[in-house]
């Protein structure tokens, strides 16, 4: 089978990109079959970790949308700019005028025009690029223009050219952004596991269970890795507890490291240019627990780790008054 | 006369929090500051300042509902949804998931016979709290998402509007890791952006992308390094010079800040003579006398 697993956190900049690019690394050079997903298509990264300055393939993605005022119909209603969800329309200099790097082309103001004087236009918003790692994998990267919507169905179309590229062994690891929202719940959707990073901060222990909750929508089994755990080794402790009690299978811990941010100044992944940094021993004990537990051993892990209960997403609902029964 | 100063900076965990929470503080010595924290998929204000979010109100958006009765069948509602959150039923009749919906209300300005009725769907909260400072008391409007929604911008709206209406003097903005239309949504009519970065070329890559919006946006921007001395700074500041802007702040790496930062209390107030502290009033006065 393709096996998918997805490193999230919650929180930015706890180490998403060096956990994920070290696993893939080392999954490829134990001789597996591995494809490398940037999924934070708002500040994607991965190519500079390993090096990647020529994208094979580059497309466009196309299917976003703006909207547009013909303003020889307008006649200044301003109902667009009272109906618009996202306040995107406002009156400057006696026009009303569509900011566009806020609309997200939802054809509200199209429908809602008494005059039928707005109508979207199709643009890109973003790019598909694909490219094989100077480690002989391929990278496949999502990359949104500034100011567009944060677009889940991206991280979905990306996902998919992976999963093309796909043999049926392949491992695709997934790098998410940050924060809770599309992008990242389309890079869980459909995915075998979640692996979440956190260090020993109050503020990212309090993303990583907001992450984590959405990994359990999803009914996913959960690793975690603590990074910089000598920071506070109170709270790693503390963060420890929580992963047992909720079940979350301790990956390892990583210590705190100079060497990481000068092995992304070189553009190199830290493992190959520092291989005996201390961020580097832990941070290979950790990939390699990833491969015999997660890898190896797929179907206890998945048995033993999936969540206990369904914690299923509840949208919370308040109904219209006087609504039939459906 | 509000004002709306925004720290924003592109990549995640460069220091955005920090920072906006330090400078609040600082700000207040000048100023009458309120503080929005529109980082809404993964607020942390209110942590390192070490309160409680309190005066809880939800963030509601339409939710469609069908009168079947005067459904014609005709499928259009399903047409407009760009979300895929209307599917269409073997006989024919429209049917609504609620998680893919954004409440746009395309579907009911398309119906052609008036059979969607508004309904609501609460998609997070905002919070207005209170925080008290070496420098007196500071109001924080947070916007927080719940977890399992997708749709960002309307928390985000909320929660500046909420802002917006209590501040008096200065408003400032912390604003979420990325460059989508939300982070623009936060950003829109600050009269100033700090875009804070690390001297690395990840931040750099991601400050070039914010760098672009603000631009777009009209907006003059500043920006902070934060962890400087970690690595070169050579093609940072050709980056910097490139968008016109200027690096008004170097914050070094320091030890206490991150000592701060896990206690939940701001640098400046537990240690107010250390040298970053001062880094953080020197600016406030600069922005203070700026505006």
């Amino acid at each position: 089978m393709v096996l998918e697993l997805v490193i999230a956190s919650g929180k930015g900049g706890v180490g998403k990109s060096t956990l994920s690019s070290t696993l893939a690394l080392y999954l490829a050079k134990q001789g597996y079959n591995v494809i490398a997903v940037d999924a934070d298509a708002d500040a994607p990264n991965l190519h500079l970790i390993y090096g990647i300055d020529r994208w094979e393939i580059e497309e466009d993605y196309r299917e976003a949308w703006i909207a547009e005022i013909d303003y020889d119909k307008c006649t200044m209603c301003g109902i667009c700019a009272e109906i618009c969800s996202y306040k995107a329309i406002k009156l400057i200099d006696n026009r009303y005028v569509i900011n566009t790097i806020i609309c997200e082309g939802c054809l509200t103001c199209s429908l809602a025009c008494p005059k039928k004087a707005i109508r979207r236009r199709q643009i890109t918003s973003g790019k598909i690029r694909i490219a094989k790692t100077p480690y002989g994998f391929p990278l496949v990267s999502a990359k949104l223009n500034v100011g567009r919507p944060n677009s889940g169905k991206l991280v979905t179309e990306v996902k998919n050219r992976a999963k093309e590229l796909a043999r049926e062994d392949t491992i695709i690891v997934v790098d998410s952004a940050a924060g809770i929202g599309c992008q990242v719940i389309s890079s869980l959707a459909g995915a075998h596991a979640a692996i979440l990073v956190a260090e020993p901060t109050p503020a990212s222990f309090s993303d990583l269970k907001r992450v984590h909750m959405v990994t359990k929508h999803f009914l996913l089994p959960t690793g975690l890795v603590i990074n910089k755990y000598d920071l506070n080794p109170h709270y790693t402790r503390k963060i420890l507890e929580y992963a047992k009690q909720e079940h979350m299978d301790v990956l390892g811990i990583i210590p705190y490291d100079d060497n990481v941010p000068k092995a992304m100044a070189k553009m190199k992944p830290l493992v190959e240019l520092y291989p005996q940094s201390p961020a580097s021993i832990a941070l290979l004990r950790i990939v390699s627990k990833v491969e015999e537990r997660v890898v190896k051993g797929w179907s206890e892990w998945f048995r033993e780790y999936k969540p206990r209960k369904p914690v299923p997403y509840k949208p919370i609902i308040l109904k219209p008054p006087n609504i039939g029964k459906g | 006369m509000k004002i709306k100063i925004s720290v924003t900076g592109g990549k995640g965990g460069t220091g955005k929090s920090t920072i906006a929470v330090n400078l609040a503080v600082s700000l207040l010595r000048y100023r009458d500051v309120v503080l929005a924290d529109l980082d809404v998929e993964a607020p942390n204000d209110h942590i390192l300042l070490g309160i409680r979010l309190t005066n809880e109100q939800p963030v509601k958006i339409m939710l469609p509902f069908i009168e079947y009765p005067k459904c014609i069948r005709c499928g259009v509602c399903a047409k407009v949804c760009d979300t895929g959150a209307i599917i269409i039923t073997r006989e024919k009749l429209p049917f609504i998931i609620p998680r893919l919906c954004s409440g746009c209300r395309a579907c009911y300005f398309a119906c052609p016979v008036s059979a969607i009725v508004e309904g609501q769907r609460i998609i997070g909260y905002t919070y207005h709290s209170k925080a008290n400072t070496i420098h007196g008391s500071l109001d924080l409007i947070t916007g927080v998402l719940r977890e399992g929604e997708e749709h960002t911008p309307p928390v985000v709206l909320a929660a500046r509007e909420r802002a917006i209406n209590i501040a008096k003097d200065v408003l400032l903005v912390d604003t979420s890791a990325g460059t989508a239309n939300h982070v623009a949504i936060a950003l829109e009519d600050s009269k100033l952006a700090l875009a804070v970065t690390e001297p690395t070329p990840l931040g750099l890559h991601d400050l070039e992308m914010i760098l672009e919006l603000t631009e777009r946006l009209g907006i003059e921007t500043w920006v902070i390094v934060n962890r400087w001395g970690i690595e070169d700074t050579t093609r940072l500041e050709e980056v910097v010079r490139k968008y016109n802007s200027s690096i008004i702040v170097q914050i070094p790496y320091s030890r206490e800040i991150i000592d701060s930062y896990i206690k939940g209390k701001p640098l400046v107030e537990v240690h107010p003579d250390h040298e970053i502290s001062k880094i953080f009033y020197r600016l406030a006065k600069t922005i203070s006398e700026v505006i």
